[in-house]
C-alpha cells in the first residue's frame, strides 16, 4: 500500500504534466495549433460531452466493447480451462497459441472488413479476436496456479467435482483471472477503437480519426483524454478488487 | 497453552476407530517396470491407540497412510476401518492432516475449519459453532477471524488439525504434520497433539521421520523398510503417560530409539 505522501507525489506529477502542457502551449514553445493548451482541451472535452452525436458515438463504442468482451472472456476462459486440464490438448495447442499470440492482430483487420463489412459486427468480431488469445493464455496460467495440495484436501474431505470447481478452482484462480480481465480489456478496447479508426461510420475511434484528418487538434486531444479516462477507470475498478485478494497469490 | 479442563471435549462417540490392514500390497506401474511400494503389510490397530509409522524414505509409509485415507487404492489385500473397506475418502470415518497445512488462503481460520462441513451442506450456524469448538480444542480460541497469512506456521498446522477434527471422525491420519515446523514449535505441537488425543480418544496413525518424535508420541511404533516396503518391527512403547520432556533423556527412551534406529540403518 502506498503511503499518503506517495499518493500526494503521484497527484503532483499529474498536475505538473498538465502544467507543463499548459505552459508549452501558452508560451508558444510548441505551436498551439499542434498542441492546444490543456485548459482549452478540457473545455473542448466538456463541450463535446454535451453534444448528442458524441454521446451516441461513446454509446456505440461502449456497446461494441461490452459485447466483444462478454463474448471473448467466457469463450477464452472455457478454451483455456480445457487446455490446462487436458494434458494432450495442452501439448498440442499451447505452442500454436503462442505463435498466434505473437502475430499483430491489426494485420487481419482488412479481412474482418471483407467478411463483416464496416458495421457493428466487424468491431465486435475484431474486438473478440484481439482479446481471446490473451484470455486463453491467462486462464491456462490461472488453472496452473491451483495448488495440488488444495485439491488433495478437497478430495480427502469428499468434495464433489462441482464443489471442487467452485470452492477450490475458482477462488484459487480469482487473482490471476482478475488480472486477466483487466489486461483483456486493454486488448479489447485497443481492438475495437483501432477497427473504428480504420473504417467506420460511428464510434469514438472513428471521431478521433476524423478529427485527426481534419487537423482539429482540440477535439482530437479531448477525444484522447476521454478514452484514456474511460480505460483507466475500468482498469482501476478491477485493480481495487484485485488487491483485496492479492494475499492468496503465489 | 490452555489447560485441558477448559476444553469442551468432543463427544467420544462410539468406540469406533479400529483399523485392520491385511496382506496389503501396492505396485506402481511405470513405463519400464513395476515398482513394489508395499508388500504383504498386515497391521491391527485397536480403537484409541496412537500408532506411529517410521522408516526410511521410500518405505511406503505415506502410501499406506493415503490408502487408509481412501485417497489411493491398494493393489492387493484388504483395509478395514470400522470394519468396512474404504474405497474413497470418507471424512465421517477418517480425518487427514497433511505435512503442509494446506489451508485455503481466501478463507479465515474458522471458514477453513468449516470447509468439510460446508461440503455436507450443514447449516451455517451449526458449522460455525463446531468450528469454534474445534479451534478452541487446538488452542486457537480468538484466532478464528484471521486469514492463514496472518498466522504462524504452528498456528496454521493447528487450524489444519482442527479441520481434521471438526467432523469428529474416529480416526485421525497425520502425514508428517510437524516436519515443516521449527524444533521448538514441533515439541510444543507434539504435546498439544497428545493433549487433544487424550481429550478426544481418537485412533491416531502418525507418519514421521523423527525417531524421537515417534517414541515420544506413540503407544506403538511400526518400523518399515524400503524396497519393497514392509513392516520389520512393531514395538509397544511402555513409557507412562503423560509423556514429559524428562523422559527424552531416560534409559527406556534411549533403548527404544536405538532399537528402531538399528532397523532403519539396516534397510537404508
Amino acid at each position: 500500500m502506498a503511503g499518503l505522501g506517495m499518493k500526494a507525489a503521484r497527484v503532483a506529477v499529474v498536475v505538473a504534466l498538465f502544467a507543463i502542457w499548459e505552459i508549452l502551449s501558452r508560451t508558444g514553445i510548441v505551436d498551439p495549433r499542434l498542441l492546444p493548451s490543456a485548459s482549452d482541451t478540457l473545455l473542448t472535452l466538456v463541450e463535446l460531452l454535451q453534444r448528442a452525436g458524441i454521446r451516441n458515438d461513446l454509446a456505440v463504442t461502449a456497446s461494441e466493447v461490452m459485447v466483444a468482451f462478454i463474448l471473448a472472456v467466457p469463450c477464452g476462459a472455457l478454451i483455456g480451462f480445457a487446455i490446462a486440464e487436458n494434458r494432450y490438448f495442452a501439448e498440442v495447442a499451447k505452442p500454436l497459441l503462442f505463435f498466434a499470440f505473437s502475430i499483430p492482430k491489426s494485420i487481419f483487420l482488412p479481412m474482418f472488413i471483407l467478411v463483416f463489412g464496416v458495421g457493428f459486427s466487424q468491431k465486435v468480431g475484431f474486438g473478440f479476436f484481439s482479446t481471446i488469445f490473451i484470455v486463453i493464455m491467462s486462464t491456462t496460467t490461472a488453472v496452473e496456479s491451483v495448488k495440488v495440495e488444495h485439491l488433495t484436501v478437497a478430495r480427502s474431505y469428499g468434495a464433489t467435482r462441482l464443489q471442487t470447481a467452485f470452492r477450490v478452482y475458482l477462488p484459487s484462480m480469482l487473482p490471476v483471472l482478475l488480472e486477466a480481465l483487466r489486461i483483456s480489456m486493454i486488448f479489447n478496447l485497443t481492438g475495437v477503437i483501432l477497427a473504428e479508426m480504420y473504417a467506420s461510420r460511428e464510434g469514438i475511434g472513428h471521431q478521433i480519426a476524423t478529427w485527426g484528418e481534419n487537423f482539429q487538434m482540440k477535439q482530437l486531444l479531448a477525444g484522447v483524454v476521454m478514452v484514456a479516462v474511460i480505460a483507466m477507470t475500468f482498469n482501476e475498478l478491477i485493480r481495487s478488487v484485485e488487491t483485496r485478494c492479492s494475499h492468496w497469490r503465489t | 497453552m490452555q489447560p485441558l479442563a477448559n476444553v469442551t471435549p468432543f463427544k467420544p462417540g462410539s468406540r469406533a476407530g479400529a483399523i485392520q490392514i491385511s496382506n496389503v500390497g501396492q505396485v506402481f506401474k511405470t513405463a519400464t517396470q513395476d515398482v513394489v511400494a508395499l508388500s504383504d503389510v498386515s497391521l491391527d490397530i485397536k480403537p484409541g491407540r496412537f500408532v506411529v509409522l517410521v522408516g526410511p524414505s521410500g518405505c511406503g509409509k505415506s502410501t499406506l497412510l493415503m490408502m487408509l485415507a481412501g485417497l489411493r487404492q491398494q493393489t492387493s489385500g484388504t483395509i478395514l476401518i470400522n470394519e468396512a473397506p474404504i474405497p474413497q475418502p470418507d471424512p465421517n470415518r477418517v480425518g487427514v492432516i497433511f505435512q503442509e497445512p494446506s489451508l485455503f488462503p481466501w478463507l479465515t481460520a474458522e471458514e477453513n475449519v468449516e470447509f468439510p462441513l460446508a461440503l455436507r451442506r450443514i447449516p451455517r450456524s451449526d458449522r460455525r459453532a463446531k468450528a469454534v469448538d474445534a479451534l478452541k480444542l487446538v488452542g486457537l480460541e480468538g484466532f478464528g477471524k484471521r486469514h492463514p497469512h496472518e498466522l504462524s506456521g504452528g498456528m496454521k498446522q493447528r487450524v489444519s488439525i482442527a479441520r481434521g477434527l471438526v467432523q469428529d471422525p474416529p480416526v485421525l491420519l497425520m502425514d508428517e504434520p510437524f516436519a515443516a515446523l521449527d524444533e521448538q514449535t514441533r515439541m510444543t505441537m507434539g504435546d498439544e497433539l497428545l493433549r487433544i488425543w487424550a481429550a478426544t480418544g481418537k485412533t491416531v496413525v502418525f507418519v514421521t521421520h523423527s525417531l524421537t518424535e515417534a517414541v515420544y508420541l506413540a503407544d506403538e511404533v511400526v518400523v518399515m523398510s524400503a524396497r519393497p516396503g514392509r513392516i520389520v518391527d512393531h514395538l509397544t512403547i511402555s513409557l507412562p503417560r503423560p509423556r514429559t520432556y524428562e523422559m527424552l533423556g531416560g534409559e527406556t527412551f534411549g533403548t527404544l530409539r536405538d532399537r528402531i534406529w538399528r532397523h532403519i540403518r539396516k534397510s537404508a
